[in-house]
């Protein structure tokens, strides 16, 4: 028996990967429910239920791993993103300030009112303004989806992630300085990382396009070059204690525009992307604890319904202006739902510069497994009742 | 539902119909843009007629009738200015071109309509194949008999047309080495190819349709894929062989051409059209499909092998008279341009070499779209200046 433990522990998290796909797929087939809410609900279960068994040492490894395939997730989202559409479409940029401004304000507002400290306050109302990448594009390339809400819902999560990346890391940083006293490393931690991060998104940005142009095979695939850049742009923003979030997304929007030509990428980056996007939305949820879910269900409900209804009006307020339907703009807003992963990855990364804010943030348990769990599907059926998804009753 | 009487139309009047792509700038793929980008329109007048084509990331354009080359072309310019600014809101490309370079066919969505729906349940995978983009052109008629007489007359021509607007190289991401592989796809279907020979309204309607008709296979005109077919409600012959060109200003010249052409052969100075005239039209079409103006044809009444190119050249010379009667000597002239720099599908294979994607070559088919017509050296000044 005793030999035995240790295999058990190795066998844990393949294990646990081949549980969550198979329920994924059929839950899928039985549902027609996202797969990804359903790996976070396998994942939030495994992790309470088999907490003992799965070894500690490995979480560095899966961390990187998870960050890696939210990486890819975040370069294909800036890959799709059209810079100059903002310019021909200045409402568009409106909408999205007004939307993640509004839910910053009115999330900080009710958090605060509920009896949070201030500074948890700020922080949850800087993560409510991210719509998280990883549940948008991974509900939108499981739809097919294309329409207007699609292309919104890829530009404002962008934009408001963006946001709510450097207004939490000012808010880190302001708190770091209140507690430490340490002008330098409140400094460090905030807007110089930021600007790091983003340089190096965009040298990648021109470099590999440029790398693939000497190469001559534009016509080809650049699926791999990416990937293997975006591997390459984790690790090292990993070690730095970087950004990749801001790195990553960065580097797509570079690619992009300072490309001399447009590579095509395999949606979702194929095969690798489905297996990496498993292990980030499983590992993801394993991190949350059930009593501190259940400890901040409360406030966490009534932050859900502030964020949803603030996101949802702030965007329906300019549909018509910038050029689509009351209807078309409230479904874009109701598809800004997804969070989790965005917000859990960012502190997982403030926790690795030795600010646990996990602990002093009680509702985002319960706000993240929530959202993990409803958000995609809240973003499906928006798309769905915006009649962006292909007609199932056409069988070939 | 028997055919309906032939409607009189004053001879020589035109419209165009463009079937245009919607393209996503945020990828360059298709996009199912049609009903929001109809949403945006519908809020302001159109200056002419939009409407949904069979699968949503295509839309249709009409003019109204016109009689010169000027208002016609004033008129797609109007048009085109009001789709381009609705899609710069949307994020949505609008472009010319016959076929989509890249797109995958099994991701098209069929537009919700009765009637698409219908032709989506029998054709299939056709239906979907048929995310290909063609320009129509209408030509007034006064009888059924002149439209009849005009439509055989006119298959010897067919070959300029193809080589002409041709601007579908690439289908799936490939080279396919034709300049119109656009017609492949239409030709697939069984109601496809040419007119049968009547050359009386009252003969086609007894003969043709009303046993057609019998068969089952048919209920209407609109069931018929000719590349010329007569369309009695309007009073109306239609060309459909031309791909949609890059410009709006190569489609008014095209549909100039044409009205050129049936003003010269209504003077009836031709040997009258022969059924066994068609018994080169396949052959000259793939030439036209396959080569484009440098393909050769053989000439359906001396059999003689003509180059397009040449034979085009002397067509145009010819119609030089009938263009000034017209006023449209503009037209023409952009059309010699055109033999000599070559068609849209010359110039969509050198934007490839020199963007080295296909995506490269769809954004310059965007920039191009917008402007007018293009400088003498064949290239616009937006594709210069980007």
């Amino acid at each position: 028996m005793q030999d035995l433990l240790p295999i058990s522990y190795q066998l844990a998290w393949p294990l646990a990967i081949l549980v969550a796909w198979i329920a994924g797929e059929f839950g899928y087939r039985l549902t027609r429910l996202p797969r990804i809410s359903i790996y976070g609900l396998v994942g939030f279960l495994f992790g309470n239920l088999a907490s003992g068994v799965l070894p500690q040492s490995e979480t560095e490894t899966l961390m990187l791993l998870a960050s890696v395939g939210f990486g890819l997730i975040l370069f294909e989202l800036g890959y799709r993103i059209n810079l100059r559409w903002l310019r021909t479409n200045p409402w568009l940029g409106v909408t999205g300030a007004v939307e993640a401004i509004a839910t910053f304000g009115l999330v900080y507002f009710v958090a605060d009112w509920y009896g949070s400290p201030p500074l948890a306050s700020l922080l949850l109302a800087s993560l409510a303004m991210s719509t998280s990448p990883a549940g948008i594009m991974r509900v939108l390339n499981e739809q097919q989806s294309s329409g207007q809400v699609t292309e919104r819902v890829l530009h404002l999560s962008a934009l408001n992630c963006v946001l709510a990346v450097f207004a939490f890391k000012v808010i880190v940083g302001i708190g770091v300085f209140q507690t430490s006293g340490n002008l330098l490393q409140a400094a460090s931690n905030s807007l110089a990382v930021l600007a790091a991060s983003a340089g190096l998104g965009a040298l990648l940005g021109i470099l590999v396009p440029g790398l693939l142009r000497r190469l001559g095979n534009m016509a080809q695939d650049a699926t791999l070059a990416f990937a293997i850049a975006v591997i390459l742009l984790v690790a090292v923003t990993h070690a730095f204690k970087f950004s990749p979030l801001l790195a990553t997304l960065t580097f797509g929007i570079v690619a992009r525009h300072r490309r001399v030509t447009l590579n095509r990428t395999q949606r979702n980056f194929g095969v690798m992307g489905d297996l990496l996007a498993i292990l980030l939305f499983f590992f993801v949820a394993t991190t949350l604890d059930w009593r501190q879910v259940a400890g901040g269900a409360g406030l966490a409900l009534l932050l859900i319904a502030t964020r949803f209804v603030t996101k949802t009006l702030g965007v329906t307020a300019f549909s018509r202006l910038s050029g689509i339907s009351w209807r078309k703009g409230a479904l874009t807003g109701m598809a800004l739902t997804p969070i989790s992963v965005f917000a859990i990855l960012l502190l997982e990364q403030t926790r690795r510069l030795g600010v646990d804010l996990v602990d002093g943030l009680p509702p985002l348990a319960a706000m993240a497994l929530l959202l993990e769990v409803v958000g995609p599907i809240i973003t499906q059926r928006a798309l769905i009742w915006a009649k962006e998804t292909p007609d199932t009753t056409e069988n070939y | 539902m028997p055919l309906e009487p032939f409607k009189y139309s004053e001879s020589l009047t035109l419209g165009v119909e463009l079937e245009l792509q919607l393209v996503s700038l945020s990828d360059f793929d298709l996009t199912a843009a049609s009903p929001d980008m109809l949403d945006l329109l519908a809020r302001k007048p159109f200056p002419g007629t939009v409407t949904p084509e069979i699968t949503e990331s295509m839309i249709e354009i009409a003019t109204d009738v016109h009689t010169g080359h000027t208002q016609l072309l004033g008129q797609l310019r109007a048009i085109r200015d009001t789709l381009v600014k609705a899609g710069d809101m949307l994020n949505v490309g609008v472009c010319g071109g016959g076929t989509h370079p890249f797109q995958k066919w099994s991701e098209r969505k069929i537009f919700s309509k009765p009637r698409f729906k219908q032709v989506s349940t029998l054709y299939g995978y056709l239906a979907k194949q048929f995310t290909v983009f063609g320009q129509h052109v209408h030509v007034g008629c006064s009888s059924g008999d002149e439209a009849l007489f005009l439509l055989h007359s006119l298959s010897r021509f067919v070959p300029h047309f193809i080589a002409l607007s041709a601007s579908s190289p690439y289908v799936q991401g490939r080279d396919t080495l034709f300049n119109s592989a656009r017609l492949n796809s239409v030709f697939a279907f069984p109601l496809s190819g040419r007119a049968p020979f009547l050359l009386r309204w009252e003969d086609f309607e007894r003969d043709y349709f009303t046993r057609m008709e019998d068969t089952g296979i048919v209920r209407s005109m609109k069931d018929f894929y000719w590349d010329i077919r007569p369309k009695p409600e309007y009073g109306t012959i239609e060309l459909r062989v031309c791909d949609t060109p890059l410009t709006v200003d190569r489609a008014a010249a095209l549909a100039c051409y044409l009205q050129a052409l049936c003003c010269y052969l209504l003077e009836r100075k031709e040997a009258p059209p022969a059924e066994d005239d068609y018994l080169v039209y396949n052959y000259n079409r793939f030439q036209a499909c396959r080569f484009g103006l440098d393909g050769t044809i053989v000439h359906p009444k001396t059999h003689e092998t003509l180059s397009i190119r040449e034979d085009l050249l002397t067509t145009l010379r010819n119609m030089e008279p009938y263009a000034d009667k017209l006023g449209s000597e503009a037209a023409l002239e952009h059309l010699y341009h055109v033999t000599h720099v070559g068609s849209d599908a010359h110039y969509l294979r050198e934007e490839y070499a020199t963007s080295g994607s296909v995506e490269g070559m769809l954004n310059a088919a965007i920039h191009r779209f917008r402007e007018d017509s293009p400088l003498p050296d064949g290239r616009d000044a937006a594709h210069l200046a980007h």
